[in-house]
């Protein structure tokens, strides 16, 4: 018997990644379902943010956690759950992309010409309907849309998500330099057009 | 208010924002995750006919079943380790024990009912008590 305390009582919304992980890889799905709820919000939120359409979102999200579950055991701890998550959710992104190719319903990965949101960005009809932090919110997306998807990914892991330098640049295989590149260039699009919408 | 200032507030606002769809997007998800195929490494066991297979997700489900229900006692991980032949050698168990149990009665009775469902499981390829493991976290301390 190898006594340790005092601890801490484990219910798995308070059990660290590297634990649940280390349970999922031995087929608890109880722990998996713990990282679903855990990360889904966020990759959803992101995923959404890169494909703008409801069902490649979900396709998107539900194979991110697909492939996780299935390569669990192989995940070797070198980078963040978070920051693996993410990595393979633009991967599957571009899947989905790629697959959509040829729908005319494609989801939209790259930076979108502004003429092509007035209908998208016009929630504003009636103001009556839409709150004030609605608006901001859906003028945010809109501008996002205008970026490009590194500098669009950049912004939402470092602004929302808050990953660090290093971490981003893992998800977009780029380095932190680089990073910070797309951040400084994404932050100067999103203000500019802004103050040009408001 | 300036466009900075509106991006800063948009920002948190988005931070704070879980897209409406998601609620349905996670109960699909854990539907076909629960059904999802992965493979799990045998563990051997033997019986009067020959030997067979558990998948060692399913010897975890078990022991974890044996833990709880000892009093005071959770199972918070279970390791599983084979050897040559897929012959199972031992079986970690980390506990987490309510404060103020005596850790040595709640370690033996957790290696006893472990021992004794991976005799059921395993027959006489269960690697027995002794080979059994059980590291316990101590929980709910309440220092005077």
């Amino acid at each position: 018997m190898r006594a340790r305390g005092p601890g801490l009582a484990a219910p798995e919304a308070e059990v660290d990644d590297d634990v649940l992980v280390r349970r999922a890889v031995m087929g608890d799905r109880g722990a998996f379902a713990a990282i679903v709820e855990r990360h889904g919000p966020a990759l959803h939120r992101y995923a959404r943010r890169l494909l703008h359409d409801d069902g490649a979102t979900e396709d998107c999200v539900q194979e991110t956690f697909l492939a996780a579950w299935r390569a669990l055991p192989r995940f070797r701890g070198d980078a963040a759950l978070r920051t693996w998550l993410f990595t393979l959710a633009r991967h599957q992104a571009y899947a989905q992309h790629r697959t959509a190719a040829g729908n005319r319903t494609r989801p939209q990965l790259r930076a979108v010409d502004p003429v092509d949101l007035v209908d998208t960005v016009d929630p504003r009809s009636d103001p009556a309907d839409v709150s004030e932090e609605g608006q901001l919110l859906d003028d945010l997306d809109a501008a996002l849309r205008l970026l490009p998807e590194r500098q669009r990914s950049a912004w939402i892991l470092r602004e929302v998500e808050e990953l660090s330098y290093s971490e981003i640049g893992a998800v977009l295989d780029v380095t932190p330099t680089a990073v910070r590149g797309l951040l400084e260039r994404a932050r100067a699009s999103l203000v500019t057009t802004l103050a040009a919408w408001r | 208010m300036s466009a900075e200032e509106d991006l800063a507030r948009a920002t948190g606002l988005l931070r704070a924002h879980t897209d409406s769809s998601w609620a349905g997007v996670r109960e699909a998800l854990l539907q076909r995750a629960a059904a999802a195929f992965r493979p799990s490494a045998p563990v051997r066991g033997r019986h009067a006919l020959g030997d067979f297979f558990v998948a060692a997700d399913v010897v975890v489900a078990q022991l974890r079943a044996a833990v709880d229900a000892v009093p005071a006692a959770t199972a918070v991980r279970i390791v599983c380790t084979t050897g040559e032949a897929d012959v199972l050698e031992q079986v970690v168990v980390e506990l987490s024990v309510r404060f103020g149990e005596s850790l040595q009665e709640v370690a033996a009775t957790v290696r006893e009912a472990v021992g004794a469902r991976l005799g059921d499981l395993l027959g006489p390829l269960s690697p027995g008590v002794a080979a059994v493991r059980a590291d316990l976290h101590v929980t709910d301390v309440d220092l005077p």
